[in-house]
């Protein structure tokens, strides 16, 4: 087993660390699955354990990267799976400012560590120094991969393109003082409605003129928690409840500077906000729906 | 929202509800309030264990539009704590447009808010509105004034911001001699005392019939420095019962105002 990457512009840098601490905010732990194109975090949730992933973030590696070699366990499994803290991780990070070269590699220490070599420019002399990270790591186990494949979702009822993150997340994060859930609706008309029940009102935000990517209608919206409002056919609004904290949280995504984000929902059952860089990184958290 | 306004108890707009979110907040240490629609202006009150009353009151004028029906009673309780949440949906950094509809007696408080730089978001807010209690009358119509002080907001904020935290009684002494207005604290272990002169630009204006010592609960003052904090100016009343009055004019940049009000029980001698 052999990884070594090398990083050598600071603008790839510095976007990876923001992928990182954008997931270090999400969760706790991750994982880090090495493969031959491609670098994924993979978030589970913390609480149902080995459960199909909730977040899912691939890098493409041949942006980042000048140099990549990987070595996988053995013949028939050519990836590497790597546990980690995903908090340590971003610390590592934190120290870049204006890197020269980055070089990360697997190595073995006490423990089986990601171990990260940074080049940093003096300001006073040419000379440069040399920071170094170890940040221990749990390989997995090639029979527990399957925990971290990418869960295969039923396909979205509606996809449509989110207003900005920042908005949407001021928005959300005033209602979840109201409500612990909330009621996301979208409809082929390019609408998205955000809607809570608390104790003592109802109040629902509805962003308007946005882009409807896909939609596969109509949906049988025939049971009567679906109050249409105004004169939009039902038929035409996909909707899942879903928790308002969750929500909350991977919105916290919008450091990342995105190219497109979009929001797709299985009507009733999911939730997947999915978004993408220019630099064809792409981040998708799944929250799946509550039902009674 | 098409319908006439004249099928409805109550409807009111203004440009931006920011303001008036702050003056809710800065009374907002109750659950609760009661509404109250009157054809000159709006006003919330919020009563603190039947010893302090605050209310917030909006002239009309601060209104781009205000309708109040006038063969009826415009008053019910509402959630203050998501009323001010409602209004304050797109975040403090956003000014919203506001409208205000209330159909009938029983029907929820409906808001609509949209905000003035994303033409494409509005959101709708339906509160549930309430049975109100009935409110303190603390002063009755005959009472007089024996003492009424102008002092800058700011000032009297810092003055109770300085005042040792631990303390639970607050003494006004004013007199008609120097030094007219002297503010005294009793803590555990100690006691403070600030002299506030005549002179100085933080009393504005002064007047006192007879010598008083009047004895609060600090708490109780310590209510209103949120609203202090956000008001301009303040006018101290005190009754010839104790009963302490704090009138807190905010104004705004476009020379409209609106107001707080306080009514302070004072603390009786043992």
């Amino acid at each position: 087993m052999k990884f070594r990457a090398v990083m050598n512009n600071s603008s790839p840098i510095r976007e990876f660390s923001t992928i990182v601490s954008t997931i270090s905010k999400l969760s706790k732990e991750c994982v880090l699955r090495i493969a031959d194109d491609m670098l994924y975090f993979i978030v589970s949730d913390e609480n149902t354990g080995p459960a199909p992933p909730v977040l899912w973030c691939e890098i493409p590696q041949s942006v980042f990267f000048s140099e990549y070699q990987l070595v996988g366990m053995d013949e028939t499994h050519q990836d590497i799976y790597l546990g980690l803290n995903s908090g340590n991780l971003a610390r590592s990070f934190v120290s870049l400012k204006n890197v020269k070269s980055l070089k990360m590699k697997l190595t073995k220490k006490q423990c089986p560590c990601l171990t990260l070599e940074i080049e940093v420019p003096s300001t006073t002399s040419h000379q440069t120094r040399q920071i170094v990270h170890d940040i221990p790591v749990a390989v997995v186990p090639w029979k527990n991969w399957p925990d971290f494949y990418e869960p295969r979702v039923p396909d979205p009822d509606i996809s449509i393109e989110l207003p900005s993150l920042k908005q949407l997340r001021t928005t959300i994060d005033r209602m979840r003082t109201m409500a612990s859930e909330v009621m996301v609706r979208a409809s082929a008309g390019g609408q998205l409605i955000l809607q809570i029940r608390a104790d003592m009102a109802k109040v629902s935000t509805r962003f308007k003129d946005l882009n409807v990517a896909h939609f596969d209608g109509p949906v049988d919206n025939s049971d009567p928690e679906t109050d249409s409002q105004g004169n939009e056919d039902s038929s035409e609004i996909v909707q899942c409840r879903v928790d308002a904290k969750k929500l909350a949280l991977f919105l916290n995504v919008d450091h990342i500077s995105t190219n497109t984000t979009l929001c797709s929902i299985v009507h009733k059952r999911l939730v997947t906000l999915c978004l993408q860089t220019d630099d064809n990184v792409k981040l998708q958290c799944f929250i799946s729906g509550i039902v009674y | 929202m098409a319908e006439d306004s004249s099928q409805y108890h109550f409807t009111a707009s203004m440009d931006s509800g920011k303001t008036l979110c702050s003056l809710l907040k800065a009374i907002q240490f109750q659950e609760s309030a009661v509404f109250c629609a009157l054809p000159e202006g709006l006003k919330l009150t919020v009563e603190e264990g039947k010893c302090v009353q605050a209310s917030a009151y909006i002239p009309a004028d601060n209104f781009t539009e205000y309708h109040v029906r006038d063969d009826v009673d415009v008053i019910f309780k509402i959630s203050l704590a998501v009323l001010a949440e409602c209004l304050n949906i797109f975040g403090s950094g956003e000014e919203a447009s506001l409208k205000m509809y209330y159909k009938c007696e029983g029907s929820p408080l409906l808001l609509v808010l949209q905000p003035q730089s994303f033409r494409n978001v509005m959101t709708d807010c339906e509160i549930w509105s309430q049975t109100p209690d009935s409110m303190l009358e603390l002063r009755s119509p005959e009472e007089t004034d024996v003492a009424k002080l102008v002092v800058r907001a700011g000032a009297l904020l810092a003055v109770l911001g300085d005042v040792e935290r631990s303390a639970d009684v607050l003494e006004l002494r004013l007199q008609p001699e120097p030094p007219h207005f002297t503010i005294v604290t009793y803590g555990m272990q100690d006691r403070s005392c600030i002299e506030v002169p005549e002179c100085s630009d933080t009393l504005q204006s002064f007047s006192c019939e007879r010598e008083l010592t009047l004895k609060y609960q600090l708490h109780h003052l310590r209510l209103c420095m949120k609203a202090l904090a956000i008001s301009n100016k303040v006018v101290l009343r005190c009754s010839s019962t104790g009963l302490l009055l704090l009138q807190l004019k905010l104004e705004r940049d476009d020379n409209k105002h609106m107001f707080s009000e306080f009514y302070i029980v004072p603390l009786l001698d043992d």
